[in-house]
């Protein structure tokens, strides 16, 4: 098995869907001011809607594609004023490699539904606790109780939900105290995984993010945001570390933490904008193979990132109602 | 557009110049909005809420409002969620005035600094947006209104006048069941609680304003066994349902705000402010500026922030029992009887008025609990306190209120 198809196996499907609309973007199948629409996305790719929109804010992210006045997404940067074209995207004859179709066929039933519970379950994290109610996520997604077990197997697995004494699932609250240890777990782990993978890393990437925000103006700020930088210094990077266990164990110590991270900025908390500057002294770093302090330098702002989600944390008690709908979910007191 | 055009020319033209205030009664005093109005050649608007309301609407409602009044605790939410922009100390005249309990940390170098949300940790705007002590030209906050708060107990229940040990453990006392109320809010009532508990010594805590997870679970155990035994009367969240429990008898022991006192009524006779042996919990408020304020209405703010300081207000303050952080312009506004009773905490040498100036809230011959400024200022334990684990405090704070209250979330 190849790299990269080994890689796509353990994809998530919204990379996969990412994945294939990227390929039909750079080859032209998908024309500037294309109007993309997640329902028609989903019944093409034969997923459920989460995933396409996970997919669709990534692209969007990479300026591949842009919002615009209309419902959906428009093909093209920001900006770039197409006229929306607004056509059946099943008659384009969207060209879907191999690989991706055969991946996105592979999935079992259960990581159709994972990914949108794994989303809910993560929302949920930092307004306290949360009983997940077996039966009623069998009928709101309409599927079998060996279905759901193994798509909560697999969230126990990832450590976001426990099990209490009397066998109930529950998504814990985030507190303080567990983000400051996971915080400090990745001072261990994410210098030396990047120590670790020095030679393997993708330089080519971090130079052209590197290009990207000097062509851009200042005073319009970058394209890149602190979220998508972060990507790249796990993906291109931290997570090419020869050790699959410590790169493992990195992903599985983060989850928790981006989920809180995506939730809090769903409330509409403000950009960092001082944190893109600082993943910018960081590649400039790793663009000069100064590993050491490249590592050094990671391990220090890791203790600031800690800092600002500790307060970001306090911040989420003036939200007193989870804005979380589903039924399967209830508070506990 | 005509119809624009129109609503252009109405009264919209004059709320340009007008300054919109967000706080709490604590300082947002009908006398202080008209006499403002009248010094400042503006009109003021002022929107009072509850602390937690009000922090609310703070974070997640900047346009809402340009000039912020609340406390120093409070910026560990508004501020990090970026409703707030920092202050020019260069553009305030009155920053050289501010004492040195927020520029320094404490009344004076003896003085015990106390522990949790100290406001000189959160004054300074540091390079990287973050708060913190050291110096710089721009300040989150500016220093206001401030004091060291204790609890109220009924002297004839205690048998007590003052001349023994008072502890925060009396808030548990068995003569109290039934008569024990709490302010409702957990930066504040809720280190009350833990003063108590850990005096008591049903608690101990590694840092009382720092608590984990497992201490603050602890905690409520201990809270809700409490209320079980039927402890707790209620919790309130103003200073005059604080007062009216008191007139009423319906407590003997509570925490208490300091305009309270000056509302008891018959009460007074029987109703001392304690001087906890542990100290005080002390607590500093302060103006800031919301994100959105440019231009003109940005310089109406500055006026507002640096009147504030210039006297009258610290006067005002002073008779419902606050000190201000430029204690020296207040002088000139209090007669000799009041700067002696209020900050240097000597015998009223006759009545003295409340902050309406209508009704005499001190007696002849009374002397204020605790002493003076400094010596008060001396005795802090901790400061209001948004710990680290706040989200989870709240949480469980509002159901432990609800169910002292009665009432269902």
């Amino acid at each position: 098995m190849s790299d990269a198809s080994a890689h796509l196996k353990t994809s998530k499907r919204y990379e996969l869907v990412a994945a294939a609309l990227r390929s039909n973007i750079a080859s032209g199948r998908l024309q500037p001011g294309f109007v993309l629409l997640e329902g028609p996305i989903a019944n093409l790719m034969k997923t459920s809607r989460a995933p396409v929109q996970a997919a669709l804010r990534i692209l969007e992210d990479e300026n591949l594609i842009c919002r615009f006045d209309g419902r959906g997404y428009l093909v093209g940067r920001a900006g770039t004023r197409a006229t929306p074209l607004r056509r059946d995207i099943g008659e384009l004859r969207l060209r879907i490699p191999n690989e991706i179709d055969t991946a996105l066929q592979n999935r079992g039933l259960w990581e159709r539904i994972y990914e949108e519970v794994e989303s809910a379950v993560a929302a949920c994290l930092i307004f306290g606790e949360f009983r997940i109610i077996e039966s009623e996520l069998a009928d709101y997604y309409g599927v079998s109780r060996t279905v759901v077990r193994d798509v909560l197997g697999r969230l126990h697995e990832r450590g976001l939900i426990t099990k209490t004494q009397s066998s109930h699932w529950v998504v814990g609250a985030l507190t303080a105290q567990s983000v400051r240890e996971r915080f400090q777990l990745r001072q261990f782990l994410e210098p030396e995984a990047l120590r670790l993978a020095s030679d393997r890393i993708d330089r080519e990437t971090i130079r052209r993010v590197l290009q990207q925000e000097s062509d851009c103006n200042p005073t319009t700020h970058g394209g890149a945001d602190w979220m998508q930088l972060d990507r790249v210094l796990m993906e291109s990077c931290i997570f090419q570390a020869p050790n699959g266990h410590l790169v493992d164990l990195i992903r599985q110590n983060q989850m928790p933490l981006a989920a809180a991270s995506r939730a809090l900025t769903k409330l509409g908390l403000p950009e960092d904008e001082i944190a893109v500057s600082e993943y910018l002294m960081l590649f400039k770093l790793i663009a000069a193979r100064a590993f050491d302090a490249a590592a050094t330098y990671w391990r220090s702002h890791l203790g600031v990132l800690a800092e600002k989600n500790l307060a970001r944390l306090k911040i989420v008690a003036v939200i007193t109602a989870a804005p979380i709908e589903r039924p399967y979910l209830t508070p506990l007191d | 557009m005509a119809h624009n055009a129109r609503k252009s020319l109405s009264p919209a033209v004059h709320s340009q110049r007008t300054l919109r205030v967000l706080g709490t009664d604590i300082s947002l005093l009908e006398a202080i909005r008209l006499r403002a109005t009248a010094d400042l050649g503006f009109n003021i608007e002022f929107e009072v809420l509850d602390f937690i309301s009000c922090q609310r609407k703070a974070a997640l409602s900047p346009e809402a409002y340009d000039v912020y009044d609340q406390c120093f605790h409070n910026l560990s939410i508004v501020w990090y969620w970026g409703a707030l922009q920092p202050i020019d100390t260069m553009g305030l005249s009155s920053w050289d005035k501010v004492g040195p309990l927020t520029k320094l940390g404490g009344v004076d170098k003896y003085a015990n600094r106390g522990v949790g949300d100290v406001p000189m940790n959160k004054l300074y705007v540091q390079p990287d947006h973050f708060l913190g002590p050291d110096e710089t030209r721009y300040i989150a906050m500016l220093p206001t209104v401030h004091n060291f708060d204790s609890f109220g107990y009924d002297t004839r229940v205690f048998q007590a006048d003052g001349s023994q040990r008072e502890s925060w453990a009396m808030l548990f006392d068995p003569r109290a069941k039934g008569k024990v109320a709490l302010v409702d809010e957990p930066g504040i009532g809720l280190f009350d609680a833990a003063l108590a508990a850990e005096a008591n010594g049903d608690l101990r805590f590694e840092n009382i304003c720092n608590m984990s997870p497992a201490e603050i679970d602890a905690l409520f155990k201990f809270l809700r066994t409490q209320r079980q035994e039927g402890f707790f009367r209620c919790c309130w969240r103003t200073a005059q349902e604080a007062a009216v429990l008191f007139r009423r008898g319906d407590v003997v022991v509570q925490s208490m705000w300091s305009p309270a006192y000056n509302e008891l009524g018959d009460a007074t006779q029987f109703v001392r402010e304690a001087v906890p042996a542990e100290g005080y919990r002390a607590w500093h408020g302060g103006l800031s500026i919301a994100r959105h304020v440019a231009g003109p209405t940005l310089r109406m703010a500055y006026e507002y922030l640096d009147w504030w300081l210039s006297g009258w207000v610290g006067a005002t303050m002073a008779r419902q029992g606050y000190y201000i952080s430029a204690p020296a312009a207040v002088r000139e506004h209090l007669s000799p009887a009041e700067w002696d009773y209020w900050y240097n905490g000597q015998e009223a040498v006759e009545d003295l008025l409340g902050a309406g100036g209508e009704t005499f809230v001190v007696r002849k011959g009374a002397k204020r609990s605790g002493g003076s400024y400094l010596d008060r200022g001396r005795h802090i334990a901790l400061w209001n306190t948004v710990m680290d684990e706040y989200n989870y405090t709240m949480r469980a704070w509002t159901r432990f209120v609800a169910e002292v209250n009665g009432k269902s979330r």
